[in-house]
């Protein structure tokens, strides 16, 4: 189960945007926003929102473009990154003055899924997406949980520790368990 | 360095999270640049995280593009962008020109070549009617000199038998040469000879005829001569004779006679 095949390869991409004309833009948009609108969207929870911020992303990949390095890294991961920095700022500037851990204890996982799968199925869903969803949803809840609270929400492993009332060790045991399970669900 | 150790130790999986201090960040970066394994292991993480992350994948709002296009400085490579249209129209235009410019050319050149075939089967032509002026003004030029020279003889004999003393012998052939016929003209006075040939069967290449002179019955050489049209003066001179006779001999005349090869043989009548 891997991205949808008639995608570009990253060095191909990689080297149409060193040239930053309007076509790698094009391809770049064509290929990543879906994605990108989806990680914003899961995290801001705000379509409006969600909208705003996939514009600034953008503007900022493109202004920072000579930022990225493929010796420290895959393009898509480092696009991500930047989707999720910026999403994960936006919501924690937006809720400066509410208890932070209080919004997060109910605003369980299962029901961000669902949030986004209604959105999703007011728009046409791409197949391949499905797919990995299923792969998706054998991962073990707590483990899911996890991956989530750090990629998704920003948490530190303090801040799981806190939250979860785990030892600070074990979080980073978990996490490493998490990850581990989830390359193995999408290794073919 | 225990790479397994570290490969295991959960720093990756936090890294790939986002969920380390910088100073952990820029270790996992400095070390998965010097090894390979570490770096494998990042891209695998950040390739299950990627999928993960696609697994929300959502479709943007429609128009958005534009929105964040309209936004987008293209920079220093958006002029070349804009410039692409008159770029791609300047071959478009210049492209009618240009290839009437060849065709031009083209026509030029094969008019050129056309006159050059021109000029050179002229040449060929000139060079043809040169040669055939020059080959009939030699002919001509040939037959001037042989009508100069039998106009010379014609007058030699005219001026021998101006003469009153000149003897004037009709030869006939005989059996071998029927219709051999020719003259002598002989003065006794100057000793000199003429023959006109009327007629005689043409000889070999290597062969003459020769005249000889009778005097008592014994042979005198009078000269060789060839089947000519013009009077011809012989060699010889003549004393006396009683007749005339005509031998066939090898080219260049015979001391003495070949009896089997007389032609012609005419008494000199007083």
């Amino acid at each position: 189960m891997k991205k949808a095949q008639s995608f570009v390869p990253e060095d191909v991409l990689i080297e149409k945007l060193a040239r930053r004309d309007q076509q790698a833009f094009h391809w770049l948009y064509d290929q990543y926003s879906g994605a990108l609108y989806g990680v914003v969207l899961k995290i801001v929870r705000d379509e409006e929102q969600a909208k705003d911020l996939l514009q600034d992303i953008f503007i900022k990949i493109w202004k920072n473009l000579e930022g990225y390095d493929p010796q420290k890294g895959r393009l898509f991961t480092w696009l991500l990154n930047i989707a999720r920095n910026s999403a994960i700022d936006a919501l924690r500037s937006g809720r400066s003055g509410a208890n932070a851990t209080n919004s997060i204890s109910i605003q369980p996982d299962a029901e961000n899924v669902y949030i986004v799968d209604r959105q999703h199925n007011t728009t046409q869903p791409d197949p391949d997406w499905i797919g990995i969803r299923e792969e998706v949803n054998k991962l073990r809840p707590e483990r899911k949980q996890l991956i989530d609270m750090v990629y998704f929400e920003g948490y530190t492993h303090e801040e799981v520790a806190n939250q979860l009332n785990i030892p600070l060790g074990t979080v980073k045991t978990r996490i490493r368990s998490a990850l581990q399970e989830l390359k193995q669900l999408f290794k073919l | 360095m225990n790479i397994p150790e570290y490969l295991t130790s959960g720093i990756l999986e936090s890294y790939v999270l986002g969920a380390v201090s910088d100073e952990e960040r820029r270790e996992v970066e400095c070390l998965s640049s010097i090894y390979p394994e570490i770096r494998q292991e990042l891209d695998r993480l950040s390739a299950a995280l990627e999928d993960y992350a696609l697994s929300y994948s959502a479709l943007p709002p429609i128009g958005l593009k534009e929105q964040i296009m309209a936004k987008l400085d293209f920079g220093t490579e958006a002029p070349p962008v804009e410039t692409e249209t008159p770029v791609v129209a300047l071959p478009a235009d210049s492209g009618p020109t240009y290839k009437i410019t060849w065709i031009a050319a083209a026509s030029l050149g094969l008019l050129v070549l056309i006159f050059s075939f021109f000029l050179l089967s002229q040449l060929r032509q000139a060079q043809r009617i040169s040669a055939t002026l020059r080959d009939s003004n030699e002919t001509l030029q040939t037959e001037i000199q042989r009508q100069r020279d039998i106009r010379q003889r014609s007058e030699d004999l005219l001026a021998m038998l101006r003469q009153p003393e000149v003897r004037i012998i009709r030869l006939k052939g005989n059996d071998k040469a029927p219709t051999g016929e020719m003259m002598v003209y002989w003065h006794p006075h100057s000793r000199q000879v003429m023959v006109e040939i009327m007629n005689m069967p043409p000889l070999p290449a290597n062969q003459q005829y020769q005249l000889w002179s009778l005097v008592n019955g014994q042979p005198v050489d009078a000269g060789v001569f060839d089947v000519t049209d013009a009077p011809q003066k012989m060699g010889r001179v003549i004393a006396q004779a009683d007749a005339f006779a005509v031998t066939i001999e090898k080219r260049g005349g015979s001391p003495a006679p070949t009896l089997s090869s007389l032609v012609m043989m005419t008494p000199v009548t007083s």
